[in-house]
């Protein structure tokens, strides 16, 4: 009778008891490294993308709620669960507005403003994992990605894809129409004109019936209103450089 | 005299000249009407207009209205300025609210106390950016705190008299005051009298 038993079976046996080592490794060294750079963590953005990357390769989540290592030791999960809270209040206070969207660049703006001049800076991209988080708690967020950046939906109106997309052909202009939606999308008129009712009637959009043309649908999120003015082509030359 | 009126940021938002289908943001979009024109008629110290000056006024009509999206730019001082460029052979059209929402934006003014018609016709109206009976319980507060009580004033001492000089409705004008007035006599807290050149009033 053949034994495969020294065979296949049990390589493949040691190799899962070595990888297993392995990884157990890599995890004791990166709690060593977590544990000596928990200042820069805290403090450097770019420093927590590329601590964050080393974690997820090994399938470590360091924001996994709750107790353990990462929350305990690093209050890493403190650090993103606070601005969780941040990003709730920037989105409710501004909902009257945008009807519950917002950019990426906005919220972070006010995020920014709102944790004053001695706060730890915060980048985009902790942002984005925060809302992922709040994501997964299903608080009704959800990220939109449009014209390479990001709109954050912050209450729960149903947005298929069809309303995502004519959002993202709204990015450029701020606003949206008819026309534009059958002319790149190659849509028929009944559904371009059904998802601009829906994002109307969500709050998300509002109607001009004085654009020159057809009806403009402009959306608040989109709009940006911070420092404007009005300048000439030649004053645009010499202002930039 | 325009000064530094801080327009809000519905003004420059196009859409903000429709009035809204979608009922929950119409509601937001009146309210922010109406917060509007309290505030333009108060800096400007305007108590009264026509519906006709309202139609021609910057208040309904935003002329420099953009239609296209302006980008963000760092400048060399290293502020951040969100610029359009002008004349680029795209359409400038301006923004105006038309009169049949105009004057929904002004009988919610008036549904709210702040508005009332001078005329039948609907032609010209008081504009009052605080209530007859918020202006009644001002002056009121200060004719108690400075021991007033059961005194008399001409119309013209009460807003225009040294006495009143740091009191908020000092160079207010004659139609609001006596409408102030006349809603604290309905309180009894004061009774609109004749005085020897015209109208004067005494407080209990």
């Amino acid at each position: 009778m053949h034994r495969r038993g020294v065979g296949a079976g049990a390589i493949a046996k040691k190799k899962l008891a070595e990888m297993s080592k392995q990884l157990d490794m890599f995890k004791t060294n990166l709690e060593e490294f977590a544990s000596k750079h928990k200042q820069e963590i805290r403090k450097n953005p770019e420093f927590r993308v590329q601590f964050q990357d080393m974690c997820a390769t090994i399938g470590v989540d360091p924001l996994a709620s709750g107790k353990g290592f990462w929350s305990e030791m690093l209050g890493v999960g403190d650090f993103y669960y606070e601005l969780g809270v941040q990003i709730i209040e920037v989105c409710l206070a501004l909902k009257h507005r945008n009807g519950g969207l917002i950019t990426l660049e906005e919220l972070h703006q006010q995020v920014l403003k709102g944790r004053g001049k001695f706060a730890q800076d915060v980048s985009q991209d902790d942002l984005i994992r925060a809302i992922k988080k709040l994501k997964a708690l299903g608080t009704g967020f959800g990220i939109i990605p449009v014209g390479g950046t990001y709109l954050i939906q912050s209450v729960p109106a149903e947005l298929n894809m069809d309303h995502t997309v004519v959002l993202q052909l709204a990015e450029k202009n701020g606003y949206v129409t008819v026309s534009e939606i059958k002319a790149s999308l190659k849509w028929e008129t009944e559904r371009a004109r059904q998802v601009l009712e829906h994002l109307l009637k969500e709050g998300l959009a509002w109607l001009d019936l004085q654009a020159p043309g057809e009806a403009h649908y402009w959306l608040p999120a989109l709009f940006t209103d911070l420092y404007s003015q009005e300048i000439t082509a030649e004053e645009a030359r010499e202002a930039l450089p | 005299m325009a000064m530094s009126f801080e327009w809000p940021w519905q003004y420059r938002f196009p859409p903000f000249f429709t009035l809204q289908p979608n009922v929950d943001t119409r509601q937001k979009q009146l309210a922010a009407w109406c917060s509007l024109v309290l505030s333009f008629c108060r800096l400007h110290k305007q108590s009264s207009m026509t519906v006709m000056e309202a139609q021609e006024s910057p208040l309904f009509n935003n002329v420099k209205l953009q239609r296209s999206k302006g980008h963000l730019f760092l400048l060399p001082d290293s502020s951040l300025k969100y610029l359009w460029r002008k004349a680029e052979g795209r359409q400038q059209t301006e923004g105006k609210l038309p009169v049949e929402s105009i004057q929904i934006v002004l009988e919610e003014l008036r549904k709210k106390g702040n508005l009332e018609w001078l005329d039948k016709s609907k032609s010209s109206f008081l504009i009052m950016w605080r209530r007859p009976e918020e202006w009644g319980k001002l002056i009121y507060q200060w004719v108690s705190r400075s021991g007033q009580n059961n005194s008399v004033f001409t119309l013209y001492e009460l807003t225009n008299g040294e006495d009143t000089e740091d009191e908020e409705f000092h160079g207010l004008d004659e139609a609001t005051l006596l409408r102030a007035l006349q809603a604290l006599q309905q309180e009894h807290k004061a009774e609109i009298i004749t005085v020897s050149d015209g109208r004067g009033v005494k407080f209990f």
